[in-house]
């Protein structure tokens, strides 16, 4: 089932999606929710898109069962997606064959309740319709909304004894599941991972993981004057031994160039979130993208070892924001995790569990000596250490001891040092799953990033094998043939480009209008390639 | 230590003798000290004292500092910064760390020029000098760094010359032990490309301010010298750890 609440900036939509999600979770589905917003406060057009399955997903669909419309202009926005019931406000004059009407706004006004609460009768008067039980959907408004939420119950109410139509049959399906957000995801992994400060200056779509961190006592996470200073403080709070992380989008990302540079140079591990968003520059600044994969890939000026993953869903950048905090610190280098708004705000039912802090060695003891913290070795890894350690670290190309040098002889030697981690890298990511590959049939759709919700399910439906990306630098490419397909959010096809350099044939499915693919949209662009 | 390239003569020689004798006391007393500095000759400071330290990139001295210091409380960090380094390309985050009254210290060596990458003006040199960069006299008015910090919210703030070594170590003390964000401008000269050895003769030391209107007026003209005023408020760090537990 994948229904659709419109409505204006303002009227709670994002809100109403989250909670008609958990209400799907409560009855048991697994659920995925899309939140398509604009970068204003209030009027315009903010639309949630809450799909529910008993089987697994990671999309939301394009055609709609359900469609609640809190705002009668929204309407022609969505009409043609719509293939079932319209919920709306009798006082609407909106043609449609099939329609539950109800007096929402005049119902939250005689109650003496805010406009917003329009959100919570119109969520039930899609429940109610649908024969979800009243305690389902009052429970869930407790446990969202908190003691504030109280009288949106008294809305719940007025509409549950007002309205008697029943259009469907949600049943319940098995034990209740947890919503969690891309955001809330990320940041849970790098806490289990040792996280302990966050640096991050608002910047969507990664501002939702500053929110959840900065409301979580288990690290400090602070709002700099830029990006430039949130990863500088970064760096600083790994050189004193600690775990940090900056989140940021590709503005953001830009100005954090030059300090990536010095983290690489200096041999200090900093995970940096880079969630994208449409560009280039301001772009559009709240719908999604995958444009900036080369970007990742080069980030900042001089060769340095640098590690780049991509989540292909909600569990999985749990999973690789923990996964590169580690990689991070075991081999002291910046690791970026490439996601994107429509990882970061949208939901799903996940079950976030097995990060966990992989310990490094790290000096602290004061002493006469200097310590040796760019000694040469083999793997490359050179011992860790903080003050009060008599410990330097320098920006300029150094010896052993971190001493600045232009000597030729020692500036190989050490190039070479840094360089050499790329190949233990490498060797370490081989085993970390660096592709997904699902084997349907003989042809391919190759992707990466959110979009392999949407494919895994066209691919299945049509016999594709799957092959998604996940760690872009070391890039591992699965070993394919037949047909190929590659999906993107993007213009040039970034993924396509270096399937090609291997001497593949890639037939391009792209959008770059900052909208996330569904599967239906996919299977449409697969058969029109047939044509 | 690294062997030091600094050309003969040049202030940082003082500064970097001054800071040696303030950092001992500090240390003796039991503290720890980590050191950081910024791009320019400023910079090779970081090579030449026997203490923790990152040479970091241009400008970028206050934050690195006060993501080390929220790291570890219990040390005492202390930032080297040029004119160029500190008030053209980092300004912003002197501003910051100053209104944040993070727990860092500054010390800005201000020759007046860039001398690193041979003679061109900084957000300090006056106008209508000729550099290589401004051939018909430099158009833009210096920036008064003292005043800057005082207006940002800074609870320390002071102005040396390098001609006087002993008050510099002195200050340079206080400036380490006092809680909250601390600035030093150190008037020095840069003998290849703006030696302004009179200055000596034109410096001259005035009190402490009781306000920080006051101190604006005392600091106002930038030969004069000493500690213009002090404050105690809560740091940074403070705040950011009551919130925590």
């Amino acid at each position: 089932m994948n229904v659709c609440i419109a409505g204006a900036a303002g009227d709670g939509i994002r809100g109403a999606g989250v909670i008609l999600g958990k209400i799907f979770c409560k009855l048991g589905y697994s659920v995925f929710v899309y939140q398509e917003y604009q970068s204003r406060i209030r009027g315009g057009h903010n639309a949630s898109v809450v799909r529910a399955s008993e089987r697994e997903i990671n999309s939301h669909g394009y055609y709609y069962d359900a469609l609640i419309c809190l705002r009668d202009y929204v309407f022609e926005k969505h009409v043609e997606r719509l293939r079932g019931v319209l919920v709306c406000d009798s006082s609407f004059n909106l043609e449609h064959d099939r329609k539950v009407e109800f007096p929402i706004t005049e119902t939250v006004k005689k109650l003496n309740l805010p406009d917003i609460s329009r959100n919570i009768a119109a969520i039930s008067v899609f429940c109610k319709s649908f024969g979800i039980e009243a305690e389902v959907v009052e429970s869930v408004i407790r446990e969202s909304l908190g003691k504030a939420g109280e009288r949106n119950l008294e809305v719940v109410r007025a509409v549950y004894e007002n309205l008697d139509i029943t259009v469907g049959q949600v049943r319940r399906v098995g034990e209740r599941k947890e919503l969690v957000s891309g955001a809330k995801a990320i940041a849970e992994g790098m806490l289990d991972a040792g996280l302990k400060f966050y640096y991050a200056y608002p910047m969507t779509p990664a501002t939702p993981i500053l929110h959840i961190l900065a409301a979580d006592n288990r690290c400090v996470a602070l709002q700099p004057e830029s990006e430039i200073a949130a990863i500088m403080m970064a760096i600083g709070s790994a050189f004193g031994g600690e775990r940090a992380a900056v989140g940021t989008s590709g503005g953001g990302f830009a100005l954090m160039s030059e300090s990536i540079s010095l983290a690489g140079m200096a041999e200090i591990p900093v995970l940096i979130i880079l969630a994208q968003r449409s560009g280039p520059s301001t772009g559009m600044a709240t719908f999604t993208a995958q444009q900036d994969l080369y970007f990742a890939l080069n980030p900042a000026h001089g060769e340095f070892p640098l590690i780049v993953a991509s989540p292909l869903t909600i569990e999985d950048s749990y999973r690789l924001a923990g996964e590169l905090l580690n990689l991070s610190w075991k081999f002291q280098t910046p690791a970026i995790l490439l996601t994107e708004k429509h990882i970061t705000e949208s939901y799903t039912t996940a079950k976030l569990g097995g990060v966990v802090k992989k310990e490094v060695e790290i000096f602290r003891e004061k002493s006469s000596e200097i310590f040796k913290r760019y000694e040469i070795t083999e793997s490359g890894v050179s011992p860790y250490a903080s003050p009060p350690a008599l410990v330097k670290a320098n920006s300029n190309e150094h010896d052993e001891y971190g001493f600045a040098t232009d000597d030729a002889e020692i500036a190989t030697e050490m190039y070479a040092k840094r360089m050499r981690k790329e190949e233990k890298i490498a060797k370490v990511v081989a085993n970390l799953e660096p592709y997904i590959e699902i084997k349907n049939g003989k042809d391919w759709i190759v992707t990466w990033g959110s979009n392999f919700g949407a494919v895994k399910e066209v691919a299945e439906e049509l016999g594709f094998s799957v092959a998604a990306v996940r760690f872009m630098r070391p890039l591992f490419l699965p070993k394919i043939s037949g047909e190929v397909f590659c999906v993107e959010c993007n213009y040039t096809g970034l993924l396509a480009r270096l399937l090609e350099a291997e001497g593949l044939e890639v037939k391009r499915i792209l959008r770059w209008d900052g909208r996330p693919f569904t599967p239906e949209e996919i299977r449409r662009e697969v058969e029109r390639w047939a044509e | 230590m690294g062997r030091i390239s600094w050309c003969p003569g040049c202030g940082n020689f003082a500064i970097l003798r001054a800071f040696e004798k303030a950092s001992q006391r500090v240390i003796k007393e039991g503290y720890d000290i980590a050191i950081s500095s910024g791009i320019g000759c400023h910079g090779k400071i970081s090579d030449y004292l026997n203490l923790p330290s990152f040479h970091v990139i241009h400008g970028r001295v206050p934050p690195f500092l006060t993501g080390l210091k929220l790291a570890n409380p219990n040390l005492i960090v202390v930032g080297f910064s040029g004119d160029g380094d500190g008030l053209n390309e980092g300004v912003e985050h002197f501003v910051h760390a100053a209104r944040r009254n993070t727990d860092i210290t500054i010390i800005l060596h201000n020759n007046g020029v860039f001398g690193l990458t041979t003679g061109q003006v900084t957000a300090t040199s006056p106008k209508g000098w000729k550099s290589k960069s401004t051939p018909y006299g430099n158009p833009e008015y210096p920036i008064n760094a003292c005043q800057l910090m005082l207006a940002s919210g800074a609870t320390f703030v002071a102005r040396v010359f390098t001609g006087e070594q002993k008050r510099m170590a002195e200050i340079f003390y206080r400036a380490m032990k006092h809680k909250g964000f601390s600035f030093v401008e150190v008037l020095q000269p840069c003998m290849s490309f703006n030696n302004f050895w009179d200055l000596r003769k034109e410096v001259f030391w005035v009190e402490k301010a009781e306000s920080v209107y006051e101190a604006m007026r005392k600091c106002e003209d930038a030969r004069a010298c000493g500690i213009f005023y002090t404050e105690e408020k809560e740091t940074y760090e403070d705040v950011v750890w009551r919130s925590m537990f």
